[in-house]
This record gives structure tokens, C-alpha cells and sequence, in this order.
């Protein structure tokens, strides 16, 4: 205690004794915070820890005497088990990377043009257009989620469209086939070659990596997209309406075209927001389980699977709960991964280290709570 | 006008069109009968109107009990994320204290715990605490979060000192200050925080599957995902589903149509840094 | 100072977790289950039910206040949106329903991790039971539960398509081959001769009626890639590329019986309970039951079947006892039948059941030959992954898909 009055020297003149009380009032007043996350996160945290090494069968406490430490068995079952739990966990992860390869990509492209498109100055109705683009991100996933099923129903608004267009729909959420198998198919290649079919990883052989996210991933990665894209159309139109308009207009004297002046001028200004955004994405994308759980619960052919349902389903569905929470740590490590990887990217940029502090946190967790908040493709609450 | 700008409309409001119509047939479909949403699903014209699918869903089914209940949670969460986020915020914002570094060295830790790793875990502790399968379960593990804190700690952050100085001086406690002072100056990131929690505990699903498990607790996103994935009915249904997701949607949509230049400002600002 | 907060909020963070964890410490140590004698309480029961409907929770409702008025212990009944989820929450904190449904892919997990209280032995009625009921739910040699009812699958026809297509009643297939070329007459424009869900529980039956099924009736020993097993799949995929047969999905429809409903298909293998989905959904559309055609090894089929599972940690297991024995009598089992389609599980129940039912003895009359899906840990996963390539049958190739089943069955078994 009594180093606090060094710690926490006033830098104005006169305030000391007024000060005195703070110390108190600063636990009182984070208390409540401290205490629920403490209990609801840091604690769940390490009890997940624990399960994960122990062979806990969900049944009474997984700390009481007749629960065992296994070591890493939970883990090598998943990784390396050779039996159903390792292919289920590769198949789930195969979905997901497919997933993020497709999502992450589209969204950023898609919310990127939109915020160029609407972020004209002389643009008329610039609101409407903010608003319809932004609309979908508030919604709750499972409202979109029962949408989706709907419009991409056998007989459902898509296909009917195509139909239109004298297209012949697929069975959207029932078709399994691969994108890229059924790209391949078309010209002619049904199967791989040996040393893709005959070798895997995680249980799943290297060709059944390779077949793309299924047609019913598809409609999920539609629906990402469809659900995020506005949230980070903001994002990129706050940052543009940042950029000073100085180099672009030097930019155009000097007969710069506008892709030109794009690809040149903007979009390197922009990195910062762009890093951002392809982060969040990146962390969202990897946390996918409210759609599932509402649409698909993994299927067809288990080509909706995602970790974090599969972590759901190992643990609430079939009494796996070692496994369970082995599968949710190994998604943590990923996600965690993803996190620092875009902790260092803004570390990058050349700023005081206070201001940075404050800059990085703020502008993830807002940007982060948002996507949570609006429940989008890749946020789960 | 030129053709460039004729493009460029013509370009936005076939997106926005793409935006739209899948709500606008969201609405129209939950007035259709059962035979006419299978048989003409992008006709934004029903057959006949009828409204079967909201008679069902508010006189026969616990509809009504599970929109209570997200209510009763909503409001909760959001009043208390409001007042605990803030207090939190500007403790870490303005009072000097041992450990304030440590604390907001804490919360950065505990925001990249992705949530979806938490479900087994949360479930234990509720568990284990006697909350499991009630109000307390439900509403108590969200009643705060940390991105509100750090919201309100970068706003308490940006407003001159010297108003809450002046107080001090006139004798006030820390409290004190900051109920009556500096709260009311924080209106617009309070507001930021009611919007973000109040979607945020409406839209929330897995926290809600962990920690409840009796019909009477039944959140709406809980009690439409049993709908959707037919636990509770036979055969498709698609309006008596899309009149439910339609419903559920209106309070958020409600929310962020009072609330739409504060919310595509706060984004903004979050850039801004 | 940066290294200082980093220590300070490591610290803080171990001293509240220890605080915690030392704080919950006490409510983990509550009792221990008795072993051997009955628990008894004056609590009230809950009884936990996955139902299929509001017919069949209004029955178990009425049934159970029937008891509770009659015996004077309070119960509640409730209908779970997600049974296999709420009953492993109910586990995990130890306050789980007293009586509850259990699948039998369900058993073996709950058996093994001491969730669930063995009474068969002291079940009145054990003896009416049917054997491979009982064989359903027996686990390390333990009856552990009551069969509660069950089903079996059957061929389902529909009556107008049948006579459009000029078949008499004489013209019922009683071979594969049979079964294919009417499916092939059967089938025209948008119809499908035959719509299944493609999953192995219905495909399954093919294999029964080859002599096989995925492991032995004990489920102790893996047969799923036996050549029985094989040759059905082999027959399948025949069928399924001729287009005489179509899957449910492939189809648009979540089921067979809404596929049949649609009349997207002449014929459907389901259970009995696809009566129950046609008088409220499709009432127009006259159907008849007849049994499913023979295979190499003569008659065949799969049964499904749920139990009245009672809680290790049940304060009441006593009452909860009591309450089964009721809700399995002959007419309690007689009233479910009517509310929502089921068979009783007791052969006392069946002549009973046969009058009130003649269109649908088929069913009943599988009892004597019908065949358990796998009880053994873990088998519902394999089931599940089974049934995720069988979608794709048609394409695929029998063998492979059966090799991975056995091997996966297998490890069940190590």
C-alpha cells in the first residue's frame, strides 16, 4: 500500500489528498467486472484445461477422486487416434479451412467495394444504401439461418430464380458433392490419383481435402458473406473518410486512371483497416456453430461439420467431454494464433506505444463485440 | 448525369435489391399458406394472404413465453452491462490504483478467448455454482463484457478532466462523481453499449443451450433453432419458421432503426482511433 | 513497469482461480449413490421425454398424472427440445430427471459411467417382454431398463399408385427382384418407384434380410464387412442407379414418409409411426403395410426401441419404479399405441394391439424376426458416419464403405 502513492503520483499540483480514496474505489468499481469474467471465463478456461487431460465421463464433478489425469490420450485420439474421432475432427477441420478460404476473401473484397461504391461524395441516397447494406449483420443467426434453409430449399427462392435463368438448382443443404469435385467432374476427372487417394491427413485422405467446401458449405459461406459484408463496409468506410484526399488528387493530376489511382493510392493507406478486417474474419470464421446447430447439425455427409460443433457434439451429444473440450482447445490454439498474428501485423505501424495500446484493443474489441453482437457468419454469440 | 453515374446507381440498387428481398420474402412467405411457400418461393405475392402461421405461432405454441423470456434477459444484460461496464471503464480510465495495469492487462487476455471453446467449461461452472436452468445462469455470465469496458474507458478517456476536478474539489466522492457528473456526459458511448448488448444478449443462442434446459426458460433463438431443426414438428412448415425469424427480428430491427446514425458513427469512430 | 503488470496479472489470476476453485470445492462433494437397495424420498419425479409430438407428450402427460394421483407422489413431465443434450447436462450436474427415454445407442454410454440405475431384474413384468427387447438394453449382462415400446420398418404402398400401375394385391413383393420391378413399374414422371431415407436405418433391413446386420445381436462382435451385408448394398446401389429407388434427400423430402406423403414415391420403407405423420399430414393418401420382401436369408428387418431409463442419482428411484411398471402395463402401453402409432413392448399387449390395428400387424408380426441396430459405446457415432456415406451410395462403392464401418466398429470394441 504504500508504494501506491508513488505509483500513482498526480500529475497536476494540489490533488493528493484527494486522491487518497482512489485506490479503494478503483477495486470496488472494477470489481463486478473482475469477479464475473473471472468466474464465467478465466475459471471455465482452466476447468476445459483439466477435462481435456482427464477421462471425466459427465457424470457428477470432474474434479471429484474417481476422475483420472490420462495425459495427452484425448488429445493423441483427435490427432492421431487412426479411428472415427480422428477423421470426424480432419473432416470438421477440412470444412472449416474451406470455409475461411472462401469467406474470408469475399467478404473483405465485397465489403470493400461496397464502402467504395458508397462512399462517393456526391452520392444521392447514400443512407438508403448504408442502411440495406448494413441491415443483414443485425439480425440474429438463427433468424438468417431459418431464412437461409428456406431460400435455399429444394423448391426454395434460389433455385426457383435459377430456374428463370434456366438453371437446374442443386438440393442445396442435402448436396454433399465437393465444388471443386464437381469442377473437376465436369471436365471429366472423377478420381484422384493414388497418391492423393492413398495418403491422408487427420483420417481424411488428401483428395478428399482437396474436394472444396460442399454445396451446402456453399449456402453457409453465402450466408457469411451476406452477414458480414456490412458490418466491415463501415469499418472501410470510416477509414476512408480518413484518408486525406491530397495524394489522391496529386495522384490524378498526374493522369493517374482511377483502378490506377486504387491499387496505387488507396488501397495501400488502407492496409491498416485491411488487416483488420482480414483478422477478424480469420478469428470469426473459425468460431462457426449457431448456423450449424440451427440449419445443418454437420450434415450431409458431415460436410457442415465445423470444430466448434463438433466440440459441442463430442461432449453434449455423445458423453465425450475429454475429447470435447480437446477439440475446443485445439480450436482455441488456432484462434489465439490468428489473434496474435494480428496483434503483430498492427504492431507493425509506427506508433507511440501508448497510443497503440489504446488503439488496438479498442478498435478489435468494438469491431469484434459488433460482429459478436450481430451473431454474423462467424461469431457464435 | 453521366453514364458512369447511371452505372454506378444502377450497380447500387441492384445490390441493395440483393440485400432486401431475401427479408422482403422472409415477411411475405410467413403470409403464405404451406403448399403456396413451396410452390412459389420468390413470389413476393402470396395466393392467398393468411395468417395461420402467426395464429399458430402466438395461440398454440410458447412462442409467447420464449419472446418474454429474451426479453427478460435483454433487458437485464443490457442494464447491467451499462452500469458495470461503464464503472469499470472509468475506474480504469480515471482512478489511480495499484493493479490497473494488470487489470487491463487482463481483460485484452480475456477478449481473445473465443467463446465458442467456452460452451463445456461455462456449463461446469454453472453447474457447480447451482445456477444451472435458471434466470441467475442465464443473465449473471453476461451481464458484463469486455469490449464495453474498453469502450467506456476510451471515452472516459477523451473527455476533459477538469469538469469531475472541479467536483472533487467541491467535496464530492468518487461516486458521486461519477454518477452524476460523468455518466450523463457519457450518453453516446452508453448508448453504444445498450446497442451492441441488447443485440447481442437478443441474438444470443449458446450460452442459452448450455445453461437452461427447462421449456419454461426457452429463449426465442433457442426455441426457433428446435423449430428450424424440426425437433419440435413434423414436415417443413417454411411460414410458420419465417413468421418466427421474422419476429425475432423486429426488436433488433426496431433498435437499429432508432439508433442507425449512432451506429454507423460509432464504426466510424472506431477507426478513427 | 511492463514486466511488473505481466506479473502482477499472472498473479491475480492464480490467486482468483484458486479462490474460486477452492470456493466451488464444496458443493462437488455431495453424497455418493446407494448401491443395492432403492432410493426413496417423498420428492416429486420429473420425467424427461423426447416426443415426437403434441399427441404423444398429452399422453405421457395424462398417463403420468394418472400415476402421480393414484400413488401420491407429485410428478412433472417434460418434453425436451434436445434429449441426448438436456439428459447429458442432467448427468454431469447430478441432478438429472428421475425417468427419462433412452435410445438404445444411448445405453451403453450412460451404462458405463454408472448414470443410470440397472432395475430390471426387479421389474414385475420382465418376463413379457419381448426377448430381443430386452436383449436391446442389456448391458455387461444387466437388464437395465424397461423397453418402453418399439417399431419396425415395413414396406409402405401407396394404394392409387398401385392400381394406376395395374398391380393387384397379388403382385406385393416378396423378392428383391420382385421389389425392383414394380418399383421400376411404379415409377413415372416425377414419381420414384421407391423412396428411402438413405441412411443404414432403413437400408439396414436389406441387410438383415441377407443374413447380416452391422454386428451380432449381442453387439459384441463387428459383421459389418460381411459379404451378406455387401451383397444388400450391392442391391441398393443397383436399385438406386436404375432409378427404382430414390433417397428421401435427393428427392427434396426430410423423410421417407414426407416423400410418400408428396407422393414423390409409390412405395417408402418406414416403422409404424408413419401412420401417425399421415393422418395429420397427408389424410388423403391411402396406403397399405405389407411386409418387406425376403432375402437370401428368408425374412428381415430392423427394430427400434426406446426404455424408461431411471437416474443412479434419482432421490426417488423407488416411485420411480413404481411409475415405469405402470407406464409399461398393458394398458398404458395400449393407450400410447392409440395417441401416437407405437407397439407395446409386451407380448401380453399384442392380440390387443392386432385388433385395433389390423392394417398394420405387419409391424407387429416383425417382432419375432426383426434385428437391434448396435448398442455398443461409441456405435451411434459410427452409425452416424455410416449413414453420411451411405447418402452417397449411389456412387460409391459397398465394400469400402462397409471396411471403414468395421474398423470403426471394431475399435468400439477394444
Amino acid at each position: 500500500m504504500t508504494t501506491t502513492t508513488v505509483m500513482t503520483k498526480p500529475r497536476r499540483a494540489g490533488f493528493g489528498g484527494i486522491r487518497r480514496g482512489e485506490a479503494a474505489s478503483g477495486w470496488l468499481f472494477t470489481a463486478p467486472v473482475l469477479i464475473i469474467l473471472g468466474v464465467f471465463l478465466v475459471i471455465p478456461v482452466i476447468m476445459a484445461l483439466w477435462v481435456s487431460f482427464s477421462d471425466w465421463g459427465g457424470r457428477g464433478s470432474p474434479f471429484s477422486s474417481d476422475v483420472h489425469f490420462v495425459g495427452l490420450r484425448n488429445y493423441s485420439t483427435i490427432l492421431d487416434g487412426g479411428g472415427l474421432a480422428e477423421s470426424d475432427f480432419g473432416t470438421a477441420l477440412k470444412n472449416n479451412v474451406w470455409y475461411v478460404i472462401f469467406v474470408v476473401p469475399l467478404q473483405t473484397a465485397l465489403a470493400l467495394a461496397l464502402a467504395l461504391l458508397v462512399n462517393r461524395t456526391l452520392l444521392r441516397g447514400r443512407g438508403f444504401f448504408r442502411t440495406a447494406y448494413y441491415f443483414p449483420s443485425v439480425t440474429s443467426s438463427v433468424a438468417i439461418t431459418v431464412l437461409w434453409l428456406f431460400l435455399f430449399s429444394t423448391t426454395g427462392t434460389v433455385n426457383q430464380v435459377l430456374a428463370w435463368m434456366g438453371i437446374k438448382g442443386p438440393n442445396w443443404f442435402n448436396e454433399p458433392s465437393g465444388l471443386i469435385q464437381n469442377g473437376l467432374a465436369v471436365v471429366g476427372i472423377h478420381d484422384g490419383p493414388a497418391f492423393l487417394t492413398r495418403n491422408s491427413f487427420l483420417g481424411v485422405s488428401f483428395w478428399d481435402w482437396l474436394r472444396g467446401p460442399s454445396v451446402a458449405m456453399f449456402a453457409f459461406i453465402v450466408m457469411a458473406v451476406f452477414t458480414t459484408s456490412g458490418t466491415f463496409m463501415l469499418l472501410f468506410i470510416a477509414a476512408l473518410q480518413n484518408l486525406s484526399p491530397d495524394i489522391d488528387e496529386a495522384a490524378m493530376m498526374d493522369g493517374a486512371g482511377a483502378w490506377k489511382r486504387f491499387w496505387r493510392v488507396t488501397l495501400p493507406q488502407l492496409r491498416p483497416t485491411l488487416f483488420t478486417v482480414l483478422t477478424l474474419g480469420l478469428i470469426g470464421c473459425w468460431q462457426v456453430f449457431d448456423q450449424i446447430y440451427t440449419g445443418t447439425q454437420g450434415n450431409p455427409a458431415k460436410t457442415t461439420l465445423t470444430p466448434a460443433y463438433l466440440s459441442y457434439q463430442s461432449a453434449f451429444q455423445n458423453q465425450a467431454w475429454g475429447q470435447g473440450a480437446a477439440i475446443a482447445f485445439i480450436l482455441f490454439v488456432i484462434i489465439v494464433l490468428f489473434t496474435l498474428l494480428q496483434r503483430w501485423v498492427l504492431r507493425e505501424k509506427k506508433v507511440s506505444r501508448r497510443r497503440q495500446l489504446a488503439y488496438s484493443p479498442e478498435t478489435a474489441a468494438r469491431a469484434e463485440s459488433k460482429r459478436a453482437a450481430q451473431a454474423t457468419g462467424g461469431g457464435s454469440r | 448525369m453521366t453514364v458512369g453515374r447511371v452505372l454506378l446507381y444502377a450497380a447500387l440498387i441492384a445490390i441493395a435489391a440483393i440485400y432486401i428481398y431475401p427479408f422482403l420474402i422472409q415477411v411475405v412467405t410467413s403470409f403464405k399458406t404451406d403448399p403456396d411457400a413451396a410452390s412459389n418461393a420468390a413470389s413476393l405475392l402470396p395466393q392467398t394472404w393468411t395468417t395461420a402461421a402467426y395464429q399458430k405461432l402466438f395461440l398454440t405454441s410458447d412462442f409467447p413465453l420464449w419472446f418474454k423470456n429474451s426479453a427478460i434477459v435483454t433487458i437485464f444484460v443490457t442494464v447491467g452491462r451499462v452500469f458495470f461496464d461503464s464503472l469499470a471503464g472509468y475506474a480504469l480510465a480515471r482512478l489511480h490504483f495499484r493493479g490497473r495495469g494488470a487489470i487491463f492487462a487482463g481483460l485484452v487476455a480475456v477478449m481473445s478467448v473465443p467463446l465458442v471453446v467456452l460452451l463445456i467449461p461455462k456449463f461446469l461452472v454453472i453447474n457447480t455454482l447451482g445456477i444451472y436452468d435458471s434466470y441467475t445462469g442465464m443473465i449473471l455470465p453476461l451481464l458484463v463484457d469486455a469490449a464495453g469496458v474498453f469502450i467506456m474507458k476510451n471515452f472516459f478517456e477523451s473527455i476533459p478532466v477538469s469538469v469531475e476536478e472541479q467536483a472533487r474539489i467541491d467535496g464530492a466522492g468518487t461516486f458521486r462523481v461519477f454518477w452524476s457528473v460523468v455518466l450523463p456526459m457519457a450518453t453516446p458511448a452508453l448508448i453504444t453499449i445498450v446497442i451492441l448488448s441488447f443485440q447481442g444478449s437478443w441474438n444470443e443462442l449458446s450460452h442459452f443451450i448450455i445453461s437452461t434446459q427447462s421449456p419454461q426458460l426457452t429463449t426465442l433463438t433457442k426455441g426457433v433453432a428446435s423449430l428450424a431443426s424440426g425437433q419440435l414438428s413434423q414436415g417443413t412448415q417454411y411460414p410458420l419458421k419465417l413468421a418466427a425469424a421474422a419476429v425475432m427480428t423486429i426488436p433488433v430491427a426496431v433498435m437499429f432503426f432508432i439508433f442507425q446514425r449512432r451506429i454507423m458513427n460509432s464504426s466510424e469512430g472506431a477507426v478513427k482511433e | 513497469m511492463q514486466r511488473r503488470t505481466r506479473w502482477l496479472a499472472s498473479g491475480a489470476l492464480a490467486v482468483t482461480t484458486a479462490l474460486a476453485l477452492s470456493a466451488c470445492g464444496s458443493g462437488f462433494s455431495s453424497g455418493s449413490s446407494t448401491s443395492g437397495s432403492l432410493t426413496s424420498s417423498n420428492k416429486a419425479l420429473t420425467v424427461m421425454i423426447g416426443s415426437s409430438g403434441d399427441a404423444e407428450t398429452a399422453a405421457v402427460k395424462s398417463a403420468v398424472a394418472s400415476w402421480s394421483k393414484s400413488s401420491g407422489t407429485g410428478a412433472k413431465v417434460i418434453a425436451a427440445n434436445n434429449l441426448d443434450q438436456q439428459l447429458a447436462q442432467g448427468f454431469a450436474a447430478k441432478k438429472p430427471a428421475d425417468v427419462f427415454y433412452l435410445s438404445t445407442g444411448s445405453l451403453a454410454g450412460y451404462a458405463s459411467n454408472g448414470s443410470l440405475l440397472a432395475y430390471g431384474d426387479q421389474l414385475k413384468n420382465k418376463s413379457d417382454f419381448y426377448p430381443s427387447l430386452v436383449k436391446n438394453f442389456t448391458y455387461d449382462g444387466k437388464l437395465y431398463c424397461a423397453p418402453k415400446d418399439f417399431s419396425t420398418l415395413q414396406l409402405i404402398v401407396n394404394n392409387d399408385d398401385w392400381r394406376a400401375a395395374g398391380l393387384t394385391a397379388a403382385d406385393y413383393p416378396k423378392t428383391w427382384d420382385q421389389l425392383d420391378a414394380v418399383a421400376k413399374k411404379l415409377g413415372t414422371g416425377g414419381r420414384t418407384g421407391l423412396v428411402v431415407s438413405g441412411q443404414y436405418e432403413r437400408l439396414g433391413a436389406f441387410m438383415v434380410q441377407a443374413g447380416g446386420n452391422l454386428m451380432n445381436d449381442s453387439s459384441t462382435k463387428a459383421t459389418a464387412d460381411s459379404s451378406a451385408n455387401v451383397k444388400a448394398l450391392d442391391f441398393a446401389k443397383k436399385m438406386l442407379n436404375d432409378g427404382a429407388m430414390k433417397f428421401a434427400a435427393d428427392v427434396g423430402a426430410g423423410w421417407g414418409g414426407e416423400a410418400f406423403g408428396k407422393n414423390l414415391g409409390a412405395m417408402t420403407i418406414e416403422g409404424n409411426w408413419i401412420s401417425g405423420a399421415m393422418q395429420s399430414d397427408y389424410p388423403n393418401v391411402k396406403y397399405t403395410v405389407v411386409p418387406l420382401p425376403e432375402g437370401a436369408a428368408g425374412k428381415g428387418t430392423l427394430q427400434f426401441t426406446n426404455c424408461w431409463g431411471i437416474a443412479a442419482d434419482s432421490p426417488n428411484q423407488k416411485a420411480a419404479l413404481d411409475l415405469v411398471q405402470k407406464l409399461t402395463s398393458k394398458d398404458d402401453q395400449l393407450a400410447f399405441a392409440k395417441a401416437f402409432g407405437v407397439m407395446p413392448s409386451i407380448r401380453s399387449a399384442a392380440s390387443e394391439w392386432k385388433k385395433l390395428y389390423p392394417q398394420f400387424t405387419p409391424f407387429l408380426d416383425a417382432a419375432s424376426y426383426a434385428k437391434g441396430v448396435p448398442t455398443v459405446k461409441g456405435a451411434s457415432d459410427v452409425i452416424a458416419d455410416l449413414d453420411s456415406k451411405l447418402g452417397q451410395l449411389g456412387s460409391s462403392d459397398p465394400t469400402t464403405i462397409l471396411d471403414a464401418t468395421q474398423k470403426n466398429l471394431e475399435a468400439l470394441l477394444k
